[in-house]
This record gives structure tokens, sequence and C-alpha cells, in this order.
């Protein structure tokens, strides 16, 4: 490769990475416990039932939620799985306010008390749309993703020594080197699962920004063509009254029409109307395929429509892969614990190539005597302030939903969740700018990140009765999860230096500068 | 006239190319690939499009950028951008099939 074209892909992996990295760090942060979103619902709700029936009667379901006020013709079911013990019906209203939500336990039929916690909706949502106005947030991650990508590529051939990267760390050098090698080693041990996440990520991201441009070329402009031929019929209302068949039935017709497909959702659509369509969506059972539907009308129980992405062309099939890759759909809980390790690196990734650029550009400017501490750069207290803040508002909303169970806050509890979430990350990303010395900072949030899990832990036994030792399948997996989560903490809090350390003695920088330094010093100079 | 070119030769004018015109030229690529991709159905063609996008975008990023200076990049971005449009135009008035 010639030295220019090395020099600008160096520099744009650099200038991608300045500018995108911290909206980088919310997405692929906040994309941990988004990946564990079902698990951090069934272990933020006490009373959630673990599923020990294997029947469960869905109509029955039905009407102990029409008893309690749940009079939607329009509305979802999530059966009750392995992971969340409960039968879920939702309405969600056209004018986006809250949605009706009733959960029923498949054990004994009762209705299931509400948590009154909105924790895995409030971190998945920020991984999802930022929580800015749909589409624009999820325009916003899609972009992000797409920056991820571009960094990565240039970052695969800029890094052209990578055998020897592989397995370098020089901990006891200058705190550049440092930085520079565990960008390396992160990246280049990540790289697989984050090509696989900033790729299947601007997909889910911009997809929907780029296909109705397609779909309107492809369908002469006739959009609502063009959605049923991807997405399926959609109900036609009547008005005119017609008892709906049996939803137990409509499951077993289904199990017999797609038997290799495990159904998640069931979407109803005029229920008791002439036209009411009822459509099942769900996972195939050995493809990469999150997109198996089949739609069978509610009045006769005709089958009409069976949409399998499978069984069609590479890149329908590619489309169909894109969600399972990304939420770990497939293989066990150990490759998404992997994925979540793989985020974390990418975290790390960024978090040290804004420091190793800011060091780079800025490190030179500090007093050779240390006698005094030069103010810091802007965006390193931005990053800090963002990506520290947020690490610490995460773990403080998690330990909140437990201890403000404590006051009895009713539905009040879900605004205290996000009023603690929100104002904890801005107190946070104000600090820095206020109190300069960020190393002392990164500890203060680390150890605090890692106490917050550990009080998560006590209220949870002591609220909850929930003592980790005593707990069982899924809740003792999330708070093992917790537990391994506060040590990492502890742990970066350790390895963490106290202070920016210089070079470690003239002799090892003087064996230095003909390689790695004097290369990025030639790089810098070029800059 | 001068100052125009001086423009288009700049740094600022390269990357506008790599980011912006990279993304207009993406758009009207997938369209094309949209509306003649040979292989399966029309959802088949919505998706071949909709996947190439993103490889398309990385690319003609990358390509905008390598270029010796702003002009070049903005020609390399015409050069696919034209042919595309062309195509675009043909196939949305007169279809081939």
């Amino acid at each position: 490769m010639q030295q220019t074209t090395h020099k600008t892909l160096y520099n744009t992996h650099g200038w991608i990475g300045i500018i995108s990295g911290i909206l980088l760090f919310i997405v692929t942060f906040s994309g941990i416990p988004a990946l564990f979103e079902e698990e951090l619902a069934h272990w933020q709700s006490p009373n959630n039932p673990v599923l020990n029936v294997q029947y469960q009667d869905l109509d029955k379901a039905l009407l102990t939620a029409q008893a309690q006020g749940f009079n939607h013709t329009t509305f979802f079911i999530q059966p009750a799985s392995e992971i969340n013990g409960n039968i879920y019906f939702a309405h969600y209203p056209e004018d986006e306010t809250p949605a009706h939500i009733v959960k029923i336990n498949p054990n004994d039929g009762q209705v299931i008390p509400e948590a009154n916690s909105d924790l895995a909706e409030l971190l998945a949502h920020l991984h999802t749309d930022l929580h800015l106005p749909h589409p624009l947030g999820r325009y916003l991650v899609g972009f992000a993703g797409m920056a991820m990508l571009l960094a990565i590529i240039a970052g695969i051939f800029i890094h052209l020594k990578w055998r020897k990267e592989f397995v370098m760390l020089r901990p006891k050098r200058s705190w550049r080197l440092l930085l520079t090698d565990q960008h390396k080693l992160l990246g280049l041990w990540s790289l697989p699962f984050t090509l696989i996440l900033a790729f299947s990520g601007t997909i889910l991201g911009l997809l929907g920004l780029i296909s109705p441009i397609l779909a309107v070329a492809a369908f002469n402009g006739d959009v609502p063509k063009a959605t049923e031929a991807v997405l399926g019929p959609v109900a036609t209302i009547t008005q005119e009254y017609a008892p709906s068949q049996s939803i137990n039935n409509f499951v077993l017709k289904q199990r017999h029409d797609m038997p290799n497909v495990e159904m998640d959702f069931i979407f109803i659509d005029g229920l008791d109307d002439k036209g009411g369509l009822i459509k099942f969506s769900g996972n195939h059972d050995t493809k990469l395929s999150s997109l198996e539907t089949v739609t069978y009308q509610l009045a006769d129980g005709e089958q009409i429509h069976k949409g399998s992405f499978v069984e069609k062309g590479p890149f329908q099939r590619i489309f169909a892969a894109v969600t399972p890759l990304h939420y770990v759909l497939y293989g066990n809980g150990w490759l998404k614990v992997l994925y979540a390790l793989s985020a974390l690196a990418a975290c790390g990734l960024i978090v040290s190539g804004n420091m190793l650029w800011l060091e780079r550009r800025h490190g030179g400017k500090r007093n050779a005597d240390h006698t005094k501490v030069a103010k810091n750069h802007w965006l390193g207290q931005l990053t800090l302030g963002t990506c520290g803040g947020l690490v610490v508002a995460t773990s403080a909303v998690i330990a909140a939903s437990q201890v403000l169970r404590m006051f009895n806050l009713g539905h009040q509890q879900i605004q205290w969740e996000q009023a603690l979430f929100w104002g904890t990350w801005l107190g946070l990303l104000i600090v820095p700018f206020l109190y300069h010395n960020s190393f002392k900072l990164s500890h203060f949030m680390m150890r605090a990140s890692g106490l917050l899990l550990l009080v998560t832990l006590l209220a949870d036994g002591f609220i909850n009765g929930r003592w980790l030792w005593h707990s069982q399948g899924w809740v003792f997996n999330m708070q093992g999860g917790f537990l391994v989560s506060a040590l990492l903490c502890f742990y970066f809090d350790f390895k963490i230096p106290q202070v920016r350390e210089e070079k470690a003695n003239k002799s090892t920088t003087k064996k230095l500068l003909p390689t790695e330094e004097q290369y990025n010093r030639d790089l810098d100079s070029v800059a | 006239m001068n100052w125009l070119t001086q423009k288009l030769r700049s740094t600022t004018s390269q990357i506008i190319a790599a980011l912006f015109g990279a993304l207009i030229c993406t758009v009207v690529l997938t369209i094309a690939i949209t509306l003649i991709w040979p292989f399966g159905d029309t959802v088949e063609q919505i998706f071949a499009g909709g996947t190439f996008f993103f490889v398309f975008w990385a690319a003609l990023f990358y390509w905008a950028m390598l270029a010796p200076r702003g002009t070049r990049a903005w020609l390399r971005m015409l050069s696919i951008l034209i042919p595309a449009m062309a195509l675009d135009a043909m196939m949305l008035i007169g279809p081939l099939t």
C-alpha cells in the first residue's frame, strides 16, 4: 500500500472516530442492556412466574384480560417463554399514548400485578432510538453504525502488522503507547463481532430511510402494494360482526403449517370483525430468519398469506438474518455474553481512540516538569462526562429499579427511574468541565458504578428476598451478570493509572523511536 | 473561476464529495440496481438494492477520500452518478421489460 493511501486512511479513521465516537459509545454501550432486554424485563419484575406448563390457554387468558378492561380489537399477544414467563397482551394506540398492557400468569391464568419499573424499555429504547422522536433517533443510530463500519474498514487496512498487534501490550511504557496497544488489541480481538454489529445495526437503522425510495421505484409509486408485498396483507375492517375463531385453534394450525418456526408474536387486527386477521410471526428453528409469518382470517380460519424468507432469494435471506445476527436470536446465552463482551470491547475501543487522538495532538502541550496540570481539552471532558456518565447512570437506574420499590411509588416509579437516569447522566456530563482531574474522576465513576451494582444485589435480597445464593434460572443469571459487571468496574478502577504516566525512561523511549512512536509522529506531522 | 477551482480542489470539497456526493451517488446507484436486478421477485429486487446500499456507500466514500484532490473526488462521483441517473431515467420512463 502506498504511504499516501495509508496516511489518508489513518486520518480518515481518526476523524470518523472523533466526530462520531461519543454517539457511537452511547449506541454501543446501551446495546449491552438492549441485548438482554427480555432477561432484564424478567428480572425487574419479581412477580414474574417461571413457566411450568406445556399448554398455554390463550383464549382463557384473553377473557381474563378483557375482564380487566382490555377491550381492544387490535392488539399483540406474546406467549410466555422460558425467559419471559407471562402471557403479554399489549395495545399500542395510534396517537402514541402509552400502551395498554396486561400480563397473565400462564400457570394459573391469573393477572400478574404490574412491576412499576420500565428499566428494560428505558435502556433498550436508548439503543434503538436514543429516546428521540421516531424515525429521527433510528436514523441517527443507523448513521452511527455506518460511521462504525467506515472506521472498521479503514482500521483493517491501516493495521498492516496485525499478527504482532494481536498480542502486543506494553503496560509499563508511556501512557500513549498503552492506549495505542489497547486500541489495537481490542479492535483486533473483537473485529468479527463489531463488524457484524456495525453492518447489521446500519441496515436496521437506515433501511427505513432507503427502502421506501426503492419500494416506490420498484412498485411504480404504489406504497400500499409495496408494504403488502414485504409485510403481508393488512386487515380491512368492515364493522360487520363475525365471531372470531379460537386463538388456541389458530396456534395449533400455525404449528401444523409452519412446524419449523417458533412463533414469538401474535398480532390480532379486527377481533370479531368479518375482515379481521390474525398474524403469527417468529424465528425459524434452524435458519437465521426472524421474519417468518403466517396470516389467517379470524372469522373463517382460512390461511391467506405465508411469508417465509428462508425460501426466498439471497438478499431476502440476508435481510431476514439481520435481526437475529444483531440481537443474538440464535445460539445460547453464552453467545449473548460473548456479544456483550465484544460490545464492551468496542466501547473501550471508542474511548481509547478518542484519548489517543487527544494525546497525539495535545499530549505534548503539557508541562514537562509536572508542576502544573494543563487544562484538559473539551473533547476529553465531553468524552469522560458522556461515556463515564452513561455507565454510572445505567448502574444507578438498575439499582433504583429495586431500591425504589421500598417506597411503593406505583406507576410513579417509572418517572422516578427516568428522572434519576437522565439527572445522573446530565450531572456527570457537566462535572468534568468543573473538576479538571480526569484520572480521579474516572476512578470515581468506576467505583460508583461498581458500588451501585452491588447495591442492586443487596436491594434485591433485602426487598424481594432474592438473594444470589437462593436464586435460580434467569434471575440468578442476571444477578451473576451484575456481580461480574461490578467486579469488572473495580478491576478497571484498579488498573487505570492514578496520574498520566509520561515515558518510562529515556533508554526505552529511544528504543521505541524508530518504530511505533516515530511512525505515529510522522503521521501527526502530516496531519 | 480560479476561486471556484480552488474551492473544488480543497480538502473540504473532497470531504463533502465523500460524504454527500457518495450518498447521492449511492441512492441513485441503488435505485438502478433495484430496477435492473434480474433475479427473484420484486421484493428480492428491493432487498438487493437495500443490502448493496451500505457496501456502495462505504466503497464510494473511500474512493472519494483516496482521490488526490477535491476535483478528482467529484469527478469520480460524477463518473458513477451520471450513468446511474441515465439508467434510472431510462428504466422509470421506458422499462426494458
